[in-house]
């Protein structure tokens, strides 16, 4: 199909197929859906981090003219989750509360005010527990434990070895630990969450409009949560301003809007606040990694060793795939033969942690490559000299039993090195300025769905109607993403058709079919490959269409720029719409539908939690950071940075540079600015004053690099390109940051303070050794 | 936690006269401009006033005029003329600078002098929701008695945040206040307290009409400002500084600070390099002087030793590359560091 004359769909650098409705302002987000009749809800929070619910008395606030409907946990006594081992989350709390800001009641009135006022009215009485907001804390013998079944509130613990660890250090030339502190922070998606619920009481029947990435996964929780059959509800996605990994979850503001739906028998619209979503978080949690890194001389890593302690907040959410990712992927970027992985997901009294970008390898990346870079200064290696002295070479399985089939590093690693100019600059420093790089991975798919229920892992609808229009009907999320342009250019690609003929769908439950969702960047591998299976079969019947009226053999006949010919042929060929009539003259409108399911071979090694970091095809990125640091006020400028991102086949090069370019953004954020902090559980930053996300003025020029591996089982070789970029950059500043001054900082975020701090902290410590030198 | 706005009324007076007016006849009435400052402490349940009194139609509070042998800027001005007005540029650049650095363009459309100059104090465990505060027992600038940046202590510490003051006084500016009295003068310096709960000397029925800034002849003055992003941010410590330069020497020196304490100040004891020439050994002076007379607190997510640190840094970096600046001939038509001319109508 590829390799012809004719214009193709994929490699094409089109724009996004819904960018005009954003940029025009016509896009309609949940918030922006009318519904005049919708009352609007509230919700009471707890102002305690740890306590026994005593009463919620709620008859007041009921009896306030103008509301509808008062919830609180009485009114559902069952548990939600994203992991069906891990659901001990209520979408209004009962027994207890466990984190500052955690769902205690909600109210449905007719305007904002009146249930605002109702809120007030509510009398919620606690009686205070002991609050842990550190994992130290809240691992401390004797402390109080947040779930039963947790007795030292470790959700989970992880230990996994593979290769003989003791022996690989023996071997080693040089051997280095280290602890690394990487700040809690959150995804900052602009739009903040908000649902619309609509209750049918007639029909008992429930829809929801939601801003979720994970449709599927809300729509399985309304059923639980409300004891109400999946055939009665409807799960609407529309316009969605990202999520990063927080929507990949059901939350709670979802569940508490249908609950007050159907308490209030008709529409509910529920919009949380800045401060609300911050408290919603599902963020990456606040981790501990402890390093241990043996380097023979050439740079080639013997062993490694690795403790991971995540605080993970108050609930289990999607810890312990957090926690399993962490150790997972410390495999399958270098060929390291004995790797040893200790993690441990603690509950504390914040909000709950969850999936974001880079989901579990994101702090235990940082540590490794800055752990790398600082050996390799040690044994006199240039930082790309030891990278290249790991590298795997694919085709091959892991230690872990991940599959690796195609892995394009070693040119990603060239072309930076080449861009950066690297070797020059490296040879000639120039104060306060640094270069620093590092590589990162990432899964083009989690290989095994959490909800595990033997359907295929991506079902994608195609319908041809009397007008020539091609529908695409997907139950896989777009959130700004652009996986619904990706999915569009498969099927044009296939079909030999304009892009513009394909309309998306996505997402209706009503219309769509099931999809587990966009996260763990599946999106383009999974359904970008059952996009494929559909086109095809569209194409058969097409072709066969075609090859009536050519009178020709079916298998000789393509499509192409919307005609069907017989290459070398004398027929001039067919239109597109020509063809169609024909096609649909036999039995109507044609609907065919596609199907991915990634084989058990992939899905992981033997271990306990195996399926994790499992995957059929990872990207790999290699970047390289330069820095300004200003030594008089400790503010370090990213001057300039170059990544070169392996995606497998490039797919829309304009949409991979976007997604990397964001990664580096989110990157800056995590490495100098952003973090949550909380002053005994309240959130200090749940605002985007004070939660520092980089803007347009700290954007450094980006250059972007595209490798294309070309995946085997990739849609036409494609892998992901939303999420791998982003572990490398924190390192790579980092590594930068310490060419520049020679200070390598142990935590994240790097603030000017912090900066300050330790060049001041150097300073007397030369002073000391020039006094005891002169002694 | 979500608010919806409260309900409030809003009355647009046509002259200052009515504007008073109104304000004496409301006890719970404020002065509404650009709103920046004001709308979203509305949002927090900060403020509840019942009536907003718009001065934005005040003839009187517009404009920028050269008045004698001084520069009167209206109260109304937005942050953007400010930034953009070919007078302010010849006469007091400086001031054009420090607008610059607020927020950002769409803010400093909205956002007035007088709103700047009269911002309201902020702290991390004030600038929050009304959930939040009361979660945390609320706090001394509003409902609580406790302040938890210094709980030990009976005073507010919220950090004045406004960019324009530090840079008027190192013009030595003053400001015109009308009031039910009628119209007074004051230093801007004298504007301000030293106590986050009530950091304005601003009767409740008074309204900052205009500043003046005073001809500067062979000044040369600059603002630089301490934060994380190069936009959006208030300052973590923010400094002006205006100078005179003789020769070899120092003939004059003003130092002001903001974000390191509930008051913006002009730093004391500057006189003392007058006649010196700026060395290593002078700029450590400064740097002392301002690492002594800052009290930058817990209010911010920043610490606050570092607060203290950069604002020495930055003062000691301005100084110096406007002491380097001034030896150069004058620039004629502006820049922020052009030496000001003579004020002649």
């Amino acid at each position: 199909m590829t390799g012809s004359a004719r214009d193709h769909a994929i490699g094409r650098r089109l724009p996004l197929i819904d960018g005009p409705e954003k940029v025009t302002g016509a896009a309609r987000y949940t918030a922006d859906i009318a519904a005049p009749d919708a009352l609007v809800g509230r919700i009471l929070r707890s102002p305690h981090a740890h306590a026994e619910i005593v009463e919620v008395d709620v008859a007041a606030a009921r009896a306030l003219p103008g509301v509808a409907a008062v919830v609180t946990g009485a009114d559902c006594d069952q548990t939600y989750g994203v992991l069906p081992i891990a659901m001990n989350e209520y979408p209004l709390a009962r027994g207890r509360v466990r984190y500052r800001g955690e769902p205690v009641a909600a109210v449905a009135a007719v305007d904002a005010a009146t249930a605002e006022r109702a809120i007030g009215l509510i009398r919620f009485t606690a009686r205070e527990l002991p609050a842990y907001f550190s994992a130290d804390a809240a691992r401390a013998p004797g402390a109080t434990p947040l779930h039963a079944g947790s007795p030292n509130n470790i959700q989970r613990e992880v230990h996994h070895e593979f290769g003989d660890v003791t022996a690989g250090f023996a071997a080693a030339k040089l051997v280095r630990e280290a602890t690394y502190r990487c700040a809690e922070v959150t995804h900052a998606h602009i739009e903040p969450h908000a649902a619309l619920a609509r209750w049918d009481g007639e029909r008992g029947q429930l829809t929801l409009w939601t801003v979720s990435q994970v449709p599927y996964y809300v729509h399985l929780m309304l059923a639980r949560c409300l004891g109400v059959a999946e055939s009665r509800i409807r799960v609407v996605k529309p316009f969605v301003g990202g999520g990063f990994g927080a929507r990949t979850e059901t939350l709670n503001f979802e569940l508490v809007a249908a609950l007050l739906a159907r308490a209030a028998n008709g529409a509910v619209k529920v919009e949380l606040s800045r401060e609300e979503t911050a408290l919603t978080h599902r963020g990456r949690p606040e981790t501990e990694v402890r390093l241990k890194l043996g380097m023979a001389e050439n740079g080639r890593v013997t062993a490694a060793a690795c403790e991971v302690v995540q605080r993970g907040g108050a609930y289990a959410g999607y810890g312990i795939v957090t926690v399993l990712y962490a150790g997972a992927l410390l495999h399958a970027i270098y060929d390291i033969a004995a790797v040893r992985y200790d993690g441990y997901r603690v509950y504390t009294n914040t909000p709950p942690c969850g999936a974001m970008r880079g989901h579990g390898t994101v702090n235990v990346r940082h540590a490794f490559e800055c752990l790398m870079d600082e050996m390799a200064e040690a044994l006199g290696l240039d930082p790309f000299a030891v990278r290249r002295a790991n590298l795997l070479a694919a085709p091959c399985t892991t230690p872990n039993g991940a599959i690796v089939n195609s892995c394009g590093l070693a040119e990603c690693l060239d072309r930076v090195e080449r861009a950066s100019a690297w070797r020059e600059r490296r040879r000639q420093p120039a104060p306060g300025r640094g270069l620093g790089m590092a590589c990162s991975h990432y899964v083009s798919g989690a290989a095994k769905p959490v909800h595990w229920t033997g359907e295929p892992h991506a079902v994608v609808n195609l319908k041809l109607d009397f007008d020539g229009s091609v529908t695409l009907l997907t139950g896989a999320a777009d959130i700004g993403q652009g996986s619904s342009t990706v999915l569009a250019q498969v099927a044009a690609e296939v079909l030999g058709i304009a892009v513009e003929r394909i309309r998306v769908i996505a997402n209706d439950s009503a219309v769509t079919p099931k999809d587990n969702g966009s996260y763990s960047s599946r999106v383009t591998f999974m359904v970008g490959n059952a996009a494929l299976d559909a086109a095809q079969k569209l194409r058969r019947r097409l072709i066969e269409a075609a090859a009536r009226l050519l009178d020709a053999d079916p298998a000789i006949v393509e499509c192409g720029d919307e005609v069907f010919r017989v290459p070398g042929g004398q027929h001039e060929g067919l239109a597109f719409d020509a063809v169609v009539r024909a096609a649909l003259g036999e039995a109507g409108p044609i609907t065919t539908s596609g199907s991915f399911t990634v084989p058990v071979a992939y899905q992981g090694g033997k271990q306990r939690g195996g399926a994790v970091g499992a995957t059929m095809g990872y990207s790999y990125a290699a970047q390289v950071v330069e820095v300004a640091v200003d030594q008089e006020t400790g503010a370090i400028a990213v001057e300039r940075v170059w990544v070169a991102h392996d995606c497998g086949r490039a797919l829309n090069p304009l949409s991979v540079e976007g997604q990397v370019q964001g990664s580096v953004w989110m990157g800056m954020g995590q490495a100098l600015s952003e973090e949550t902090r909380y002053e005994d559980g309240l959130p200090l930053a749940a605002n985007l004053l004070d939660y520092r996300v980089p803007t347009i003025q700290e954007s450094p020029p980006i250059d972007v690099q595209i490798v294309e591996s070309v995946d085997p089982n990739g849609p036409f070789g494609a892998k992901e390109a939303g999420e791998g970029s982003l572990a490398g950059f924190m390192p790579a500043l980092a590594n930068a940051v310490a060419d520049a001054i020679g200070v390598r900082f142990l935590e994240l975020p790097i603030t000017p303070d912090k900066v300050l701090e330790a060049l001041a902290k150097r300073r007397r410590e030369l002073r000391l050794a020039a006094a005891r030198g002169a002694a | 936690m979500t608010a919806a706005m409260p309900g409030f009324r809003l009355v647009t007076p046509r002259s200052l006269a009515e504007a008073l007016a109104a304000r004496a006849a409301d006890p719970l009435a404020r002065f509404l401009a650009g709103g920046t400052d004001l709308l979203p402490a509305m949002a927090r349940g900060l403020v509840e006033p019942e009536t907003l009194i718009d001065i934005g139609m005040i003839a009187e509070l517009a404009g920028i005029a050269v008045d004698g042998d001084r520069l009167r800027i209206g109260a109304a001005t937005t942050l953007a003329r400010l930034q953009a007005d070919a007078l302010v540029a010849r006469h007091a650049p400086v001031l054009a600078s420090a607008a610059a650095t607020v927020a950002g363009p769409q803010h400093r459309t909205a956002a007035t002098v007088g709103g700047n100059l009269c911002l309201d104090t902020r702290c991390v465990f004030y600038n929050q929701s009304q959930w939040w505060r009361r979660a945390n027992g609320f706090c001394l600038k509003r409902e609580g008695t406790v302040c938890h940046v210094a709980p030990t202590g009976t005073r507010c510490h919220a950090a004045f945040s406004g960019d324009l003051a530090p840079a008027a006084m190192v013009l030595d500016a003053s400001v015109e206040i009308a009031g039910p009295g009628g119209r007074r003068i004051a230093k801007l310096c004298e504007l301000y307290r030293d106590d986050g709960a009530a950091p304005l000397c601003l009767g409740d029925e008074e309204l900052l009409v205009a500043l003046h800034v005073p001809a500067a002849s062979g000044w040369i003055a600059d603002y630089a400002k301490s934060r994380v992003r190069g936009a959006i941010d208030f300052p973590l410590a923010g400094v002006a500084v205006a100078l005179r330069r003789s020769g070899d020497t120092l003939a004059g020196l003003r130092v002001a600070l903001t974000g390191t304490g509930s008051r913006p100040f002009r730093l004391a004891g500057t006189d003392a390099e007058i006649g010196h020439g700026v060395d290593d050994a002078a700029l450590e002076r400064l740097d002392k002087l301002v690492q002594k007379q800052v009290s930058p607190m817990r209010s911010t997510m920043t610490p606050a030793h570092y607060r203290r640190r950069v604002a020495a840094a930055l003062t000691r970096r301005l100084v110096r590359r406007l002491f380097a600046e001034a030896a150069q001939p004058p620039m004629r038509g502006g820049g922020a560091t052009a030496p000001q001319s003579e004020m002649k109508p």
